[in-house]
Order: C-alpha cells, then structure tokens, then sequence
C-alpha cells in the first residue's frame, strides 16, 4: 500500500524565520502607506495606490502572523 | 413422569387436589404452579416446553388408582448438544493463568481433533458468565511445526450467540484458516485477558498489611467439547498463598499451583475453585480517559489525555501516616503505588502533565528512537480507593502518522489505547479532529468501537472541525495497536486560515483609508 506521508507545505523548522521576514515586510509597506496618507493632500490622492499598497500590507502581515502563531506552538 | 426437554432451566412444582377416594391415603393439596426460568441469551421457542402430566384413573372404574402428579421437570444442562459440536474433541488442553499483576492473562494451548466425518471450519469457546463481561480481549493462533520452526497464524476470533445455550456460557468462535478434514489435528494458541477479576479480601486494608486477593475459576476448562487430558498453572506473584481449592490431584510449588492433570471431562464440565493469595503489584485503574488527537495540516499532531486515576485494590482503612510511609517503604503501603509510566512515541515534543491545580512536577521523560518514556507521580501515593485526575499533553510532528493513501484519501495511522503500561482502562474515549474542510471521515480497527461524530471550534474555525469519536470499554495494553482514520481534504483549504487573517489586516487598512477620505467639514471650502 503507497504509504506516502504527508507533511506541511513548509518546512516546520523554517516558520520562525519566516514570521519574521514577512511581519518585517508588511510592517515596512504598512509604514509606506500611513506615510503616503500623511503627505499626501486631499486633491494628490490616488485611490488605486492606497488600495494597492494596503492589499501588499495586508497580505505579508497576514501570512506574517499566521507563522508567528505556528513558531509559538498555536497550531491553528 | 419426567420429561427431559433441550430448553433452559425449567422447575415446576404442580400438585392438584383431587376427589376424596376410600382408596387414597392422604389428600394432596393445590399448591401454586412455580415456573423458574432462567435467562438465556437467546430465547429458542421452540426449546421451551412446559411437560406435565396428571393422570388419575377412579379406582372405581379400573379397579386401581394410579396417580402421577407433580411433575417436577427439572431440565438440566443440555448434554446432547449439537450436531457441529461432537465432530471436535480436545485431545489435550493445557491452560497457564497469570495472576502477577490485577490483569489476568490466561494462555490456553488446545490440540484439537476432528473426530467427525465431514471438515470443520470453526470451533467455539466457552467461558462462565461471571467471566464474559469482565473479558477484555480473546486472541488465538494456529500453531504449525515443531520446536524450533513453529510458526503463528492469527486466526479471527468472533463473539457469538447459540441457540439454547447452557447455563449462560458465553462463546466465542474462532475460524480455522484451513476447514480441518476428518481424522486430522490442529494446535491452536488462545490469550484471553480478564480484567477486574482479583477480587480484594479482606475488602479493607490498613497503610502496613499486604493485599490478598481472591482469583475465582475452574480447575476444569470450560468447553463445548469433550476434552480427553488437561492441566491448569496458576502463576502467583509470590510464593504467599493463603488457600487454594483442592481438586484432586492439585499441588502447590512455589510460585506456581498446578490442577491436573483431568481426563476424559464431558463438555461443559466445570468445578469452581478459589485461589486466595497475596498480590502487592499496582492496582492501577484508569475509570475514565479522554484522549484528543487534533491534527493540523501545519506540521503537528497535539495528543491531549484526561486521565481519572483510582487504585482499584482493597480499600485503605484508617489512617494514612506519611512518617511509616516514608521510613519503612517496604512494610508500609505495599500495595500503593507512587510511580507510573506511559510510553510515547519516540519524537515528542512539548510534553506537558498537569492538572487542575497546575504543573506537576514530579516527572521524568526520555526520550528515544523507539518510543519515549514519562515517568510521572501523582501528588500523592495512591492507596485502595484513592483517585487522582491529571492531564498529559505532547505534541509529534505530523509526517509520522499522517499519510496518503492510494486511492488520494489521507489517513492518520495512530496507536489506540491509554500509553500507561499495565493499567486497565474502565471507559476509553479517542477524539480525532479533523482540520477544517475535511469530509467523509470514517475510522478502520481490528476490533469493535462506537464511534460518533461531533463538532469542535477551534482556533481560526468558520465552520468548525469534525471529530471522530470512538468509545470502548475495558481496554487493556494489548488493544495498543495501530488504527486509522480515513478522510479528504483539498489542499486548498489551508489557505481559508492566512486569507481570514490577511482580510481582517485589510479590514484595518479600509478603515484607515475610509477615515482619511470622509470629509466632515460643514462648510465648504
């Protein structure tokens, strides 16, 4: 019988390191974005620049946490 | 008149009152119709029969008063059997019961014959009632070869019922791997485990006497066959024993007390014997055990276990002095017990004991390539009657005992039963949880359970995690064995979690972005 194990997708022994990069990432691009509202005026605004740079944010900070909870032992 | 029936036990008492005659000597009178039925496994209409006659002739008509009343039917064991029953006959059974520890493991070595005209393709055993419910696990193997070159063929064991059984035996039938021909002999190999069968007496002990223990069976072995030479061992922990029924010819040596050897015993031939001696080994019993297997595709498996803990010995009476205790270990408490130990797989990580009030810390674990011991005490030595309640967790890395099956359907391969060693578990529950978005989950095992499903919400859950739930009682360490649990589940899925944490990271940046652009001045500029 094909006894094929079955393992994470990632490496288990790389979730620490990866929660850090990408928290660091997404805490980077989150900076960019209250930077961008902050000196930005009201008629400079693009829509679609805000939405992109909080879509990026939003991804890397997800997926950061999602490992920063799998390296402290929450196996969700 | 009797009338023997094939039918359970059956007494009735009759009389009857009949007309006063110059001829008759003294009046009988009408007493109640008494009917005992005794409970069979499997009521046969047919085999019940009620017989009884009176016949009175009038002395005045025949000249001769002839009376036949109360009947009394007693209809006693069924020796006729049945037909299957008489092809086989035990040419010689040897039986070697171990009473070391409060699990009773009997081993019985049965050379059976074919005695009949056509092939046989099982045979049956039978146990005593008293046995039957508290029987844990009954295994046999054929035995082929000589000496050195035996080799051993499980062979499936079956509980089974018969119609008009005898005396409530219960039976088991256990199917040859071949249909044995006429004239031919098979060595078969049975290990039945009891449990709950030492019982304490005296019931009450104090902290510095020792613990003796009744074991109560026969000399005989039970069974629907004829059996033409046997022999019992009873194996003892030491060599104190107070009293053994003596059924001749029946000798003690040391540790070991030898009934037989019997010949030539009909079936179903039993003489009860009580063997009363001193056994100190721990009376661990686990009353209730809840252990959670909660899989994540992540990477891990977390194994959670709520233990109940009770020493199911002779009670402790009196006082509890933890000065003897702890000065004269060897007198004092020599039936308690402090240190436990479960096996663990080999690579566990994060193991945790602990209960309501926290940590414990009385613990030592090492870990190995083949499995892992924990060594553990509860806070306090348990004596007779004493319960603890605990909980051990651990975590093993997933790719141990998660796999894929060849038809895409993935399995977790995990061991049943309770990792204490000789402990006996009076009601076992195994919760697998499933991750979300599984389906079709459905558990294979060698033997029988009740399963269940149910639902548990868990950490980032929308829908809730399925949980298999299989429930079986009298568990012993030999049910330790591999099972599986089947189920399908799309890869996708995995991504519901990172998608609902990156959605409500999005959420905060749509709400940033709103605030930014609503613009409440009242006055336009």
């Amino acid at each position: 019988m094909a006894a094929k194990p079955i393992a994470s997708p990632i490496p288990v022994a790389m979730y620490p390191t990866l929660s850090v990069f990408t928290l660091a990432i997404g805490l980077v691009i989150t900076a960019i974005f209250f930077i961008y509202e902050a000196t930005s005026s009201r008629k400079n605004r693009s829509l679609a620049k805000e939405l992109a740079t909080a879509v990026v944010a939003s991804v890397f900070l997800g997926f950061g946490s999602l490992f920063l909870l799998l390296a402290s032992g929450v196996y969700v | 008149m009797r009338m023997a029936a094939k039918c359970p036990l059956l007494i009735i008492i009759n009389g009857l009152r009949v007309k006063e005659s110059p001829m008759l000597s003294q009046p009988f009178k009408l007493r109640k119709v008494f009917l005992l039925h005794v409970n069979s496994p499997a009521d046969d209409p047919s085999s019940v029969g009620i017989y009884f006659f009176r016949i009175a002739i009038s002395l005045d008509e025949m000249g001769a008063r002839i009376w036949i009343f109360s009947v009394v039917v007693a209809v006693f064991l069924s020796l006729s059997g049945f037909s299957s029953a008489q092809d086989l006959q035990i040419v010689n059974a040897e039986r070697r019961i171990d009473v070391s520890s409060h699990i009773v493991k009997a081993f019985l070595t049965l050379k059976v014959e074919n005695i009949g005209k056509s092939p046989v393709a099982e045979m049956l055993l039978a146990f005593p009632p008293t046995q039957i419910k508290n029987l844990a696990m009954v295994q046999a193997l054929a035995i082929t070869g000589k000496k050195k070159k035996k080799t051993y063929l499980p062979l499936d064991v079956k509980p089974t019922e018969l119609s008009g059984p005898p005396n409530d035996a219960g039976h088991f039938s256990i199917s040859f791997a071949s249909p044995l021909g006429p004239g031919e002999t098979v060595t078969l190999e049975v290990l039945y485990i009891l449990t709950h069968s030492l019982e304490p007496f005296p019931m009450e002990i104090a902290q510095s006497e020792s613990q003796l223990v009744y074991y109560r069976d026969s000399a005989v072995i039970l069974s629907p066959y004829h059996i033409k030479q046997q022999t019992t061992f009873f194996k003892t922990p030491s060599t104190r024993v107070e009293s053994f029924t003596s059924v001749e010819p029946a000798n003690r040596a040391g540790k070991e007390i030898k009934y037989g050897p019997y010949e030539d015993r009909a079936p179903y031939s039993y003489t009860p014997v009580i063997v009363h001696f001193e056994n100190n080994s721990p009376f661990a019993v686990v009353e209730e055990l809840v252990r959670e297997i909660e899989i994540s595709h992540w990477g891990s498996l977390q194994i959670t276990e709520n233990y109940k803990l009770t020493h199911g010995g002779a009670r402790h009476k009196g006082v509890f002095s933890r000065v003897d205790y702890q000065s004269k270990r060897s007198i004092s408490g020599a039936s308690s017990f402090i240190g436990l130990l479960a096996v663990l797989p080999p690579r566990v990580n994060s193991v945790y004991y602990r209960d309501e009030i926290g940590n414990i810390s009385t613990s030592h674990l090492r870990t190995g390539f083949r499995k892992s011991e924990l060594e553990f005490e509860p806070r306090y030595p348990l004596f007779g009657g004493w319960r603890a309640t605990f909980i051990i967790g651990y975590r093993v890395p997933l790719e141990d005992y998660l796999f894929e099956a060849s038809d895409g359907r993935r399995y977790l391969n995990f061991t049943f039963g309770c990792p204490l060693v000789e402990t006996v578990v009076n009601k076992l529950t195994v919760k697998v949880v499933l991750p979300e978005g599984s389906k079709d989950p459905s558990a294979v095992l060698p033997f029988t359970v009740n399963q269940d499903l149910q639902v548990k919400y868990s950490y980032l859950d929308i829908v809730g995690r399925t949980v298999v739930v299989l429930q079986k009682d009298n568990v012993v360490p030999t049910h330790n064995v591999p099972f599986q649990v089947y189920y399908t589940f799309k890869p996708i899925y995995m991504l519901a979690e990172p998608f609902m944490l990156v959605s409500a990271f999005f959420f905060v940046f749509v709400a940033s972005l709103a605030y930014v652009h609503i613009d409440l001045n009242i006055a336009k500029k």
